[in-house]
């Protein structure tokens, strides 16, 4: 399934965002109803919804009338109910379903018609791409598109990792990198004489904390997420959010090998194939020709089976962990290696494979970088080597509890909001006040010697309201302060 | 990129003469340097973001790379896929050649060095045998480095040996022009005997076999299987058709034989002579291996001593047995085996197979007792012939051969001497001993060996140990003092295959209490170990896990290095404790009562207890106060349940728990202390929380005054309640040129200890105590050496 991410789109947002439908909720119920026209796209968003939502859809497709919640709820067990109306939400969100004043549930015709369109392959719509008339003279086949896909999409990463790769991606995938948190142009500390003689380039992009999460994602994930801040870029872009959305989702229901016309796209989409092309998610020979191959980056965009079912050796799993906190792992990727290198001490490298160590330093560096130790575990679960994967648990506990207590151990501060009294004119003044506030048992710290009071924030106006009534004029300073 | 490979070692030539330990061939200096710059000059690739140290990507894969289960670096570590399908014969022959550093579940790695190469060549492997086998062995081709390395170290060693058979020396070796080469040094010259006219005249021979002898204990019938045993790795051979002839050891030592079976080159040289000989062939890099023909020997009197029929001895031991008879004569050498895997047995087989005089020592009076015992258990050894010698019991054995058991300490001390001691020592001395075997060589540094060499005339030297490892640098010259390490089992295997019991590893995380914490942050680095032991929150974890252990029916021994700390968690939690200063029959009381009393299931022991103390009911094990980060004391403590009696049920786990304070040095020194046993495989896990701790009844210093009053105790506590542990502050059996009384309770090897110990030296951190005298050991050593032996 997708990467569900619980925060919104937000570019200071720390998190990743790979999830496609939190995007759509803040579509209007116009843009959705245009959507909606497209079959493939009806869809897609049908595959993306959770499986009680999908039984509801399949339910209500051919009721052409309001029904009533009441017998909809009645469909479930009655201690499913939360799951119920969590489906419900979700597909009044997405506009499929509306609810109207009497408590009954409605479909949007556009919907069910284009779905069942979609279902049973009827209505006169290029929705689902429009193959190629002729035959193609370079026909490739999908190993072609799968290497093509894996470097060009590896490329972008690549370069995102810093590894010295030939070339830059083009303008427009920078743009994307940049606009999307990922990297960011260097400080401008950086920004003084030296760079002069060490000829840095201001414009040179640096990958940020944000980044290297991303770089811990599977890879659909990592689609999913720059497609989504490209959807975020469609306006400045002057693009058709509708026309994008509706491509994204064809694209989606293409299949992997087949070569599909240009002709039937609009203008917007076929700008659009260009960017694409660039992130390696559909293959065209050349800039004018008149036919595009999608790749399994673009096939694999909805049908949320990931890229785990991609027959190639190095997704099988490279990583060994031992208990002894060393890591080897069987890759000759840059890409890999660098990732690993965010988190391990490398030590030695050979043809194929590299030998690392898990640290308290290594770690921690990762942890500094914005990845947290789940992040960390995950991508070596999922990484893990056949040999490791006969194991039950895959990775050694002791390394993964040495993971999370290095993380934990960031953690034992706690702050909690709280009010600082400090200046009191006179001992009397600060031991009355003391004695009051304990009463109450907001003290939070207390030292005589210095006269300091920190007192709860339930506890502040308790505080003050008694410091000004008995000491009136001769209240001490009082300072307001975050511990 | 050839030129630099070959600066892989420096010599110790420059080094002046006077300083080289006479013992130590010149070759043992040398190290591999890393001469990784040469490869990333050629390998600017696309990583270069990646700075990765050492890279060998120059060094293409072999085209059956997948089918060939190791990696050889540069700097003589070899990485090895323990899941390969011919990976255990690899790990035998890897185990040969090299160290094992690490060896946990899927990867494990070795590393080549002097000693490991010395060793391999002393039972019988030829240099290009072992780098062909290796570059066999190897995913990518084995670098020049490498390889000149093992030729550097193994070329002329091995290749000389010293045999004594009918009661002469002889030179040996199978290269009539080594022996030459050899007579042409005056002093060897002169120590030979010219028995035929032609002064450089050789003597040729059969080469001795090992299919006339006898290891005790391994009945006829094995060599019978043995031969099918060679039959069916023939046919392996044959299977793995692939890489051809393979690694098994025996068969290299087979192979070596026949070669040998042709004809042997020797001399003989005068008695008198030897010592001068040996160091000679040291000096002009031609270490004497040295073997004894103990069957030959017809002026020693035979023992008679045979294991008992219902002995049986394990797969392991054998295997150990026969590295050291692989050719029908005994080999010198360093058997590695964990802690509770009968070292003691391959011990006894070995000495009845010699069935010659044998000198035991051991570390304490009660590892003496516990070895007459053992002695008799598993041989038919009459009373009469086995002596104990001790400060409490000086016994001869009646004859002329027999079995003497002592200490280190007893042997090598120097100063004044009781009577009879005196009266002891002389017997020793006038004997010429057949077998001399070492207990628990860890604990000795080589210059209690020197000692010990020079003062017992043996013909074979055994050590033995579980933990080849200190924190400083004195065991690296046992391999050439006692002989080459023989035999390191896999622990792992071992627990896997029931010899030695499954263990859970834990580490305990303790919060101090805010009041400990504060005194901690003040105090100097004494009252910080005694706080950091006394913690409250320690305790209350302690009676914890105490609690639910023996609930559980688990006999638990609690240990604490910290004195102090002992008796009082002792006294408050009602159990009962050993440590120095308790009485020999006290001891005996207190165990026999933990042994076989149902009531009394805990026991609190100081370091008096972290070796040789055999106590098989044990099933768990907390430690509550260590000795910094000595990784040879967390595996020996560990070993003390190892041998639990009920390993072998199912799904039985011994318990480990490291109880240590948060946030203070306690868990540096813990993570440093773990190190060896997580590189055999063992993992600690980390318990942060015990589930109803705080629910517990009768919970001790539960209050905040109880913890005060705990605090102030402990700050008030002195030196003197510690005082143990300063006396035994390193268990190592000290070399003492002082005259000092010997203590009255018999543990004379504790109270004897070194000047630095008794001027409070000892109680410093003891890293940089240790630091500082390797640093001075160090410079008295060529640079070179030193240098070598900081990268391990």
């Amino acid at each position: 399934m997708l990467y569900i991410a619980n925060s919104t789109i937000n570019n200071t947002s720390e998190s990743i965002q790979g999830d496609v439908s939190v995007f759509l909720e803040k579509l209007s119920d116009e843009e959705f109803q245009r959507l909606y026209t497209q079959p493939a796209t009806c869809l897609a968003i049908f595959r993306l919804l959770p499986d009680l939502a999908k039984q509801f859809i399949m339910r209500l497709l051919y009721i052409k009338k309001e029904v009533p919640l009441e017998h909809i709820k009645g469909w479930c067990y009655e201690q499913y109910i939360d799951k119920v109306n969590e489906s419900l939400r979700r597909l009044y969100k997405l506009h499929i379903c509306t609810k109207n004043e009497n408590d009954e549930i409605r479909m949007s015709t556009v919907f069910q018609e284009n779905l069942n369109n979609a279902l049973i392959g009827a209505g006169n719509h290029t929705s689902f791409g429009s193959a190629s008339t002729s035959v193609d003279k370079h026909k490739v086949n999908i190993e072609f598109l799968d290497k093509h896909g894996t470097e060009q999409w590896e490329a972008v990463l690549h370069y995102m990792v810093g590894a010295n790769i030939r070339k830059k991606p083009s303008p427009a995938v920078l743009k994307l990198l940049e606009r999307s948190g990922l990297m960011a142009k260097k400080d401008e500390d950086v920004n003084d004489e030296y760079k002069v003689f060490n000829r840095v380039d201001i414009n040179e992009l640096q990958i940020t904390n944000k980044g290297f999460q991303f770089l811990l994602q599977d890879v659909n994930t990592q689609v999913w997420a720059f497609l989504i801040q490209y959807l975020n870029m469609v306006d400045d872009l002057k693009m058709d959010l509708v026309e994008v959305l509706n491509f994204l989702f064809q694209l989606g229901s293409l299949q992997l090998g087949a070569d599909y016309s240009v002709e039937s796209l609009t203008p917007t989409q076929q700008q659009m194939l260009n960017d694409l092309k660039h992130l390696g998610i559909i293959y065209q020979r050349k800039r004018g020709s008149k036919r595009f191959y999608p790749t399994r980056l673009a096939t694999s965009l909805t049908s949320g089976s990931m890229l785990i079912s991609k027959p190639s050796t190095e997704d099988s799993g490279f990583i060994i962990l031992e208990t002894n906190s060393r890591l080897y792992a069987y890759t000759d990727s840059p890409l890999q290696i660098s990732v690993l290198n965010l988190f391990v001490v490398l030590k030695a490298r050979f043809a194929n494979m590299v030998v690392g160590m898990i640290t308290r330093d290594s770690i921690r560096s990762a942890l500094n970088h914005g990845i947290t130790a789940d992040q960390i575990i995950t991508y070596l679960r999922t990484h893990a080597h056949p040999e490791m994967k006969k194991n039950m648990p895959i990775l050694p506990l002791t390394v993964v509890d040495q993971i999370r207590l290095w993380e934990m151990e960031r953690n034992r501060l706690k702050d909690e909001k709280s009010y600082l009294y400090h200046e009191f004119a006179r001992a009397e003044d600060f031991q009355e006040v003391l004695n009051y506030a304990k009463q109450f048992d907001i003290v939070i710290w207390s030292n005589i010697r210095k006269r300091m009071l920190v007192v709860t924030t339930e506890g502040h106006s308790k505080v003050r309201a008694y410091i000004k009534k008995r000491i009136g004029s001769r209240q001490s300073n009082m300072h307001k302060q975050q511990q | 990129m050839s030129e630099s490979n070959m600066q892989y070692g420096k010599r110790s030539r420059e080094a002046s003469f006077d300083d080289r330990d006479p013992y130590l061939p010149k070759k043992a200096k040398l190290e591999l340097v890393n001469t990784q710059d040469s490869y990333n000059d050629n390998n600017l690739d696309k990583t270069d973001s990646i700075y990765i140290k050492e890279n060998y990507t120059s060094l293409q894969l072999k085209p059956d790379h997948r089918s060939r289960p190791l990696w050889v670096c540069d700097d003589g570590r070899i990485i090895l896929e323990a899941f390969s399908p011919i990976a255990e014969q690899a790990q035998d022959f890897l185990v040969t050649i090299s160290e094992p550093v690490t060896r946990p579940a899927h990867i494990h790695e070795y590393k080549l060095t002097p000693y490991s190469l010395y060793a391999a060549v002393s039972v019988g492997l030829e240099t290009e045998n072992i780098i062909e086998v290796l570059n066999r062995l190897s995913k990518i081709p084995v670098s020049d480095t490498i390889k000149n390395f093992i030729r550097d170290c193994t070329l002329s060693y091995g290749k000389v040996k010293l045999v004594l058979k009918h009661n002469r020396y002889f030179v040996e070796s199978i290269y009539p022009d080594i022996l030459q080469k050899l007579l042409k040094d005056p002093i060897i010259l002169n120590a030979k005997i010219n028995s035929v006219t032609n002064k450089n005249e050789l003597m040729t021979e059969k080469a001795p076999n090992s299919k006339d002898i006898q290891i005790a204990g391994i009945d006829k019938k094995t060599e019978v299987k043995t031969e099918q045993e060679q039959e069916k790795i023939n046919e392996k051979k044959k299977e793995d058709d692939q890489f051809g002839a393979f690694i098994s050891i025996e068969k290299e030592d087979d192979e070596d034989e026949e070669l040998r079976d042709e004809v042997v080159h020797s001399f003989e040289i005068e008695p008198a002579c030897v010592e001068d000989v040996k160091k000679r062939c040291c000096d002009i890099d031609y270490p004497m291996l040295e073997e004894y023909d103990f069957k030959n020997d017809t002026i020693n009197t035979n023992l008679e001593i045979d294991l008992k029929p219902t002995t049986m001895i394990r797969p392991y031991q054998e295997k150990c047995l026969s590295k050291m008879f692989g050719n029908g004569r005994a080999r010198s050498g360093i058997i590695v085996l964990p802690c509770g895997a009968g070292k003691t047995l391959v011990g006894i087989t070995a000495a009845c197979t010699i069935k010659k005089s044998t000198l035991v020592l051991c570390t304490s009076a009660v590892s003496v007792e516990q070895w007459a015992r053992e002695f008799k258990q598993w041989s038919n050894i009459k009373d009469g012939q086995i002596a104990k010698f001790t400060s409490e019991t000086k016994e001869k054995f009646m004859g002329d051969a027999g079995i003497v058991i002592s200490t280190y300490t007893m042997v090598t001390h120097t100063g004044k001497r009781a009577y009879d001691t005196n009266k002891m020592m002389e017997f020793l001395q006038s004997k010429e001993w057949g077998f001399l075997l070492l207990d628990e060589v860890h604990v000795v540094p080589a210059n209690v060996f020197r000692k010990v060499l020079t003062t017992v005339a043996a013909h074979t030297k055994m050590g033995l140990t579980a933990t080849l490892v200190r924190e400083d640098d004195k065991i690296d010259d046992l391999n050439f003092l006692i002989g080459p390490k023989l035999y390191e089992a896999n622990w792992m295997d071992l627990a896997q295959k029931g010899h030695i019991a499954n263990v859970q590893c834990a580490e305990v995380w303790c919060d101090v209490t805010p009041e400990f914490y504060r005194e901690y942050l003040k105090r100097s680095s004494r009252i910080r170990r005694l706080l950091y032991a006394m913690n409250p929150i320690k305790f209350q974890v302690c009676q914890y896990l105490i609690n639910y252990h023996e609930s559980r029916g688990d006999k638990i021994i609690v240990f604490s290095d910290n004195v102090f700390a002992l008796k009082n968690y002792a006294l408050k939690l009602g159990k009962p404790y050993i440590f120095g200063p308790t009485s020999q029959t006290e001891r005996l009381r207190i165990l026999q009562q933990f042994q076989n009393n149902p009531n009394l299931n805990t026991l609190f022991l100081s370091k008096v207890g972290d070796t040789s103390l055999d106590l098989p009911e044990a099933t768990c094990l907390i430690q509550i106060s260590s000795h910094y980060g000595s990784r040879r004391q967390e595996a020996q403590r560990l070993g003390r349940i190892l041998r639990a009696k009920r390993r072998n049920d199912e799904g039985f786990n011994a318990f480990f728990y490291s109880l240590v304070s948060r946030d203070t040095e306690e868990m540096l020194y813990s993570t440093k202390r773990q190190q060896f046993l997580i590189d055999q495989g063992y993992s600690f896990k980390v318990i942060t929380h015990l589930e109803g701790i705080e629910k517990m009844k009768d919970l001790v210093f539960s209050t905040h005054e109880e913890q005060i009053e705990l605090l102030n105790s402990t700050l008030n506590a002195t030196e003197k309640d510690e005082e143990e542990s300063d006396l035994a502050q390193s268990d190592d059996v000290a070399f003492n040129n002082r005259n000092r009384g010997i203590s009255r309770y018999g543990f004379a090897t504790r109270r004897e200890t070194t000047l630095k110990s008794h001027s409070g030296g000892d109680d410093m951190a003891y890293i940089e105590y240790n630091r500082a005298a390797a640093a001075n050991i160090q410079k008295k050593r060529n640079p070179l050496f030193k240098k070598y032996k900081n990268r391990k």
